[in-house]
């Protein structure tokens, strides 16, 4: 039974993350690999690791929805619903693709890989705890601080407030040819004395 | 016993639904909107558009499973309902961007991406506030957590919780001054193209989740089916009735603000809150 849903679960991983590169839209692909991501998940919940299985899907459906914003974003791509092609290098891309699965499946296919079930009472929840906040710990804080360090930070260098004034104050788009006038809406006389003042 | 639990769930969920359709004032809107046709878009995501709304019901029925309806009993008793929860609440910011995003329509887009920037940070005071609950039941399951509550209930004993968790429900049931989706102010929103039959799903949808968010409010802050003389599914109900109440009230009371100023409240005013309400916590529980 275990089997036969790991197997399931393992498809679906696979299919979806086969559509991320066979959709036309950023938004289509970064919820494809959401989807593989809680299938991945499930298998994790299967295998008696509920807590790294369901925390999978919760940090991947948060990191996805970041992901498709950004993405779309920086695709200049407005709604995400124009079609686009998802591959490019394509000859660098197969190679890799290639050498890569090779190499893990190599890796996986040699490993002398442990067979013994967890019994059905086993805390595990609290002993993988145990394992965060005692053997782990320097390294799980490390990153952990590092991680919140660096949201922060992002958040503070995208704000648009800042103790300077506006962030996008006296900014012009580029022009639409090499040196041309900036594209778009021009400024006011530039002054920045007739703007309003921050609200805080 | 696991029959009883799915056909709890089922009655709370449709019971619960039809009474917020009620708190709400819309069960004539409803029934009329349930006979107009169906509005077509250019070039929609058809796949995403259909079934966003039975996502987001989904997603309600799946939050209700993990809540116990008797002492120890619940449909999902797992050790991490806590964060089965969570998943469950980031699924739902996904599900009302995709609702959004796949009419191809100018103000279903605009309410997908105000959503998005909005309930991110809304997650933050969310799992900061359920982490605190899970620290005097030292375990991540809302079993642990109503039993935790036998003394002294949550809405005592962390006095920060249950308001920090209503602006969270707010946000998750797309309600009053938290309707960043579907509000009038962008011509409803993310459900600005739809009607008919698809349009009344998305909004019985919503109603089941005020059912299901006020369910782990109630168990999480209010000691879910503890209570003396009556059984503790009628206690869980009584508390469940209350909460949703609470949320309509709070949601037609409360003004809503402009996105960027309510980014900065939960920033800089809500996410520092819910640190300390955690530490408090913290050191309350040693």
């Amino acid at each position: 039974m275990t089997d036969l849903i790991v197997s399931l679960l393992a498809a679906f991983a696979a299919w979806t993350g086969w559509r991320v590169f066979r959709v036309d839209s950023m938004v289509r692909a970064s919820f494809s690999l959401m989807l593989s991501f809680v299938a991945v998940g499930g298998i994790g919940v299967v295998l008696s690791a509920p807590y790294i299985g369901i925390a999978t899907i919760f940090m991947m459906a948060v990191e996805m929805m970041v992901m498709a914003i950004f993405m779309v974003m920086f695709m200049m791509n407005p709604a995400g619903l124009n079609p686009m092609v998802m591959v490019h290098q394509h000859r660098i891309s197969i190679a890799a693709g290639l050498l890569a699965a090779t190499g893990l499946g190599v890796a996986i296919l040699s490993t002398p890989l442990p067979s013994n079930p967890v019994p059905a009472e086993a805390p595990v929840v609290a002993q993988l705890g145990h394992e965060l906040l005692g053997p782990s710990m320097l390294i799980f804080e490390t990153a952990g601080v590092t991680l919140l360090a660096t949201m922060i930070g992002a958040v503070i260098l995208s704000s648009r407030r800042g103790r300077f004034g506006a962030a996008d104050e006296g900014a012009r788009p580029p022009g639409l040819d090499p040196g041309g006038p900036p594209a778009g809406r021009r400024p006011e006389s530039g002054g920045g004395h007739h703007h309003h003042g921050g609200h805080s | 016993m696991i029959a009883g639990l799915v056909l709890a769930v089922l009655a709370t969920l449709a019971f619960g639904a039809l009474l917020a359709v009620a708190l709400d004032g819309r069960l004539a809107i409803l029934a009329a909107q349930g006979a107009r046709q169906r509005v077509e878009t250019e070039a929609p995501d058809r796949l995403n558009r259909d079934l966003a709304p039975a996502w987001y019901l989904a997603l309600a029925a799946i939050g209700l499973s993990v809540v116990p309806f008797a002492e120890g009993a619940a449909l999902i008793d797992s050790p991490v309902g806590i964060v089965v929860w969570g998943s469950c609440e980031a699924l739902i910011v996904v599900t009302v961007f995709l609702h959004g995003w796949s009419p191809n329509a100018p103000f279903p887009l605009i309410g997908a991406y105000r959503y998005a920037a909005i309930g991110l940070p809304v997650l933050l005071p969310s799992m900061f506030v359920l982490i605190a609950a899970a620290l005097p039941a030292e375990s991540l399951s809302f079993v642990a957590i109503v039993d935790s509550q036998r003394e002294l209930w949550n809405v005592i004993r962390q006095p920060l919780g249950l308001p920090l968790f209503c602006i969270v429900a707010l946000a998750l049931t797309l309600r009053g001054p938290m309707d960043y989706a579907d509000a009038a102010d962008i011509a409803t929103g993310t459900s600005a193209e739809e009607s008919g039959p698809a349009r009344v799903l998305w909004d019985i949808a919503r109603a089941a989740m005020l059912v299901s968010v006020s369910a782990i409010a109630a168990t999480v802050f209010l000691g879910g089916p503890l209570g003396p003389v009556l059984p503790g599914p009628v206690w869980l109900w009584l508390k469940i009735a209350g909460l949703m109440a609470l949320f309509v009230l709070g949601g037609r009371r409360i003004a809503r603000t402009t996105p960027s100023r309510m980014l900065s409240i939960l920033w800089v005013i809500l996410l520092p809150l819910s640190f300390l309400h955690l530490a408090i916590s913290g050191v309350l529980a040693l």
